[in-house]
């Protein structure tokens, strides 16, 4: 039976009481750049709790896109600010920013994932490469992780010979292999069949019990939705509905 | 090690297009250390034909005999003067010479030369005139008779003599009369620079001196050779030390033209690769600009998942070196490949050099690179490498990696 509840801890289980890694407060952004002025985030108060398996919905051009953006670091809000683990990521330097995307956070893209010279292994390595973590580390975890999503075999292949759903996979790999504190996936199954999407769901879910690493992935499709256990709905740029989901 | 990897991948993704740029880079090196290889290959050429042949390493003179080659103006016991430069260190063989303005007449025409009386043996081992004689027929002073000449290809043909024929020489004796000999035509010489060859015939210095009245054991031109022509720059000093009363000087005060040609040498690779190597830039910073055009949602996708700026610019800096390189090292093999083969063998320039040879130039020309012209070159590829990874890493680090990403 599902039952659902306003969200105050959205957290359930074994996981409730998990510190807050992602605090958002008065968040605004706004872009200028085009004729219209449009409020692309307007007005939003949320956090994130450790251990979260949490999608963002809302029909396109509701500001899912921008929303992951300014709490991944890749863009600065016009006012508000981001905390990540209590630090304001909002007076970073550019630079600083990307050295913190890199050692944090996991990011899995709707398209255009990987590098394509690069095979699956090293594309998935990639992240650890920039670490500079050692050689031997790096292969254990990528076995695991290869043996984990179910593309074991598959690691000197180019990406351009890999399904899309095989694609995600490693992108998803490479977003956990580095273990972030949490990933961003923005679309990841926007791509997919349906098959494909179940199977990288699946993955993400397991990955997200077994390695306890937070997830937080925007969608627009009913049967990612359900997989959720916490769904923050946007319109306009507002949250309008934010739900824990209780099984 | 990563980064390095994709830079080499990348390259490989646009054969054709890196293979011409690689191709151009060959050819733009291969241009400019050819060119320098033959250019510096000429003027040594030219210039140790000039110390062989006119100038010597060292000469000496009376302090006053250069400014009109006034026939009094000589140095006085000659002989002794030579014996003891012999004994310098350095020195390899000396001579002097009787030497003065005269004309030279034959039955068809006249012209002004310079009449130079030389000891034929001791001349041998100083200036090599003597390898230099085209009409099989003709010797250097070989005959036993007196008043025999030596003259150039270009003076025969113009005074329209051959061997055998007579030449009429007058000049100003030691006391200033006019006075004259006829002279048999025994050699006919040519070197590679036509004016020399124009002005200068040679006799022997004792039928000179005998003809001019001179005073016993003196000569108007001491010249020195030494066992390398770099040896000037320390024998000089020696010399000028030891005949304070003389004008002593080296090929490079003499002709100060070979040593400007020498000096500038040195300054042709690197004006040559300069502007190649301006062009080369343009090439590769195009290409690579189209490269972070083409690849702006691949570098945004980096960019977001961590990889700085410094790394990015590794990336192109590795791709801008990778295909400077490659082509540059072909490039430096092939100009290897050819300063060797033609510095032994010789590059014939006959067909297209008419003209050459006024300047002193030979015709067969060995072209040579130094190791220094190699260094100086890889150096320079390495700079434009990094100069051209600038511009197209500010292009790609001015991308918002959340622009470049989305859909
Ligand atoms: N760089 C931009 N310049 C101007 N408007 C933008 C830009 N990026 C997004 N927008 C606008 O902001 C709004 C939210 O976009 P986005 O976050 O991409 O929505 P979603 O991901 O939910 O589809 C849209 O109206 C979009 O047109
Ligand atoms: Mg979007």
């Amino acid at each position: 039976m599902k039952k659902e509840t306003k969200a105050s801890s959205p957290l359930r289980g074994d996981k409730r009481g998990a510190p807050v890694i992602i605090e958002v407060r008065g968040l605004h952004k706004t872009y200028t750049e085009t004729e219209v002025e449009v409020k692309a985030i307007n007005g939003i108060d949320l956090s994130f709790e450790e251990g979260e398996f949490t999608a963002i919905v809302g029909p396109s051009g509701c500001g899912k896109t921008t929303f992951l953006n300014m709490i991944g670091g890749l863009d600065v809000p016009t006012s508000g600010k981001v905390f990540i683990n209590g630090t304001d990521i909002s007076t970073f330097s550019s630079s600083k920013m990307i050295d913190f995307r890199l050692n944090n956070i996991g990011f899995v893209f709707q398209a255009y994932n990987l590098i394509p010279v690069l095979t699956a292994k090293e594309n998935a390595e990639f992240i650890m490469q920039l670490q500079g973590r050692p050689k031997a580390e790096r292969d254990k975890r990528i076995a695991e992780l290869f043996e984990a999503i179910g593309i074991a075999g598959k690691e000197n292949i180019k990406p351009s010979r890999l399904s899309g759903g095989q694609q995600q996979r490693v992108a998803v790999a490479r977003a956990l292999a580095s273990k972030p504190k949490f990933i961003l996936a923005d679309e990841p199954t926007a791509n997919l069949d349906s098959k494909a999407t179940a199977e990288l769901l699946d993955i993400m879910h397991e990955l997200n019990r077994q390695e306890k690493v937070t997830f937080i992935f925007s969608t627009h499709d009913k049967r990612v939705i359900e997989r959720a256990e916490r769904i923050i709905t946007l319109e306009d740029g507002k949250v309008v509905s934010d739900i824990i989901v209780n099984i | 090690m990563i980064i390095f990897r994709i830079a080499w991948r990348n390259i490989w993704r646009h054969k054709v297009r890196s293979s011409i740029v690689m191709f151009a880079v060959t050819v733009g090196l291969f241009g400019g250390l050819a060119s320098t290889a033959i250019m510096k290959g000429m003027v040594m050429d030219m210039v140790k034909n000039n110390i062989e042949n006119e100038v010597s390493d060292i000469q000496i003179h009376n302090p006053k005999y250069p400014a009109n080659n006034e026939i009094r103006y000589v140095i006085q016991n000659s002989s002794q003067v030579m014996d003891s430069i012999k004994k310098v260190d350095g020195v390899k063989a000396v001579c002097e010479r009787t030497k003065i303005q005269g004309m030279a007449s034959t039955a068809s025409k006249a012209t002004g030369v310079i009449v130079i009386g030389v000891e034929p043996e001791l001349e041998k081992k100083v200036t090599g005139i003597y390898r230099c004689l085209t009409d099989s027929a003709g010797t250097y002073f070989a005959s036993k008779h007196r008043n025999r000449m030596l003259i150039s290809e270009k003076l025969a043909k113009e005074l329209k003599v051959k061997i055998r024929s007579k030449v009429v020489i007058t000049f100003q004796d030691f006391d200033g009369n006019l006075t004259g000999a006829s002279f048999k035509v025994e050699g006919i010489f040519k070197t590679q620079n036509d004016l020399f060859d124009k002005q200068n015939v040679f006799v022997r210095k004792s039928d000179l001196d005998r003809i001019l009245d001179m005073p016993p054991n003196s000569a108007h031109e001491i010249a020195i050779l030494l066992n390398s022509n770099d040896e000037t720059y320390t024998v000089l000093p020696v010399i000028k030390k030891m005949f304070p009363q003389y004008l002593i000087e080296g090929w490079f005060d003499i002709n100060p033209y070979l040593e400007m040609s020498t000096s500038m040498t040195k300054y042709m690779l690197l004006i040559f690769m300069s502007i190649i190597m301006l062009a080369l830039g343009f090439v590769i910073v195009n290409t690579m600009l189209m490269v972070v055009l083409e690849r702006t949602r691949e570098l945004g996708m980096v960019m977001a998942i961590g990889m700085n700026k410094k790394k990015v610019f590794k990336m192109i800096f590795y791709e801008t070196s990778i295909l400077g390189s490659v082509g540059a090292l072909l490039g430096i093999v092939v100009s290897a490949l050819f300063a060797w083969y033609f510095g032994n063998n010789g590059l014939d320039i006959t067909s297209f050099s008419k003209g050459f040879e006024t300047f002193g130039y030979s015709t067969v020309i060995h072209p040579i690179l130094e190791t220094s012209d190699y260094i100086e070159v890889i150096v320079m590829v390495f700079f434009t490498g990094l100069i051209a990874s600038i511009f197209p890493t500010i292009r790609a680090l001015k991308m918002k990696p959340e622009e470049a990403i989305r859909e």
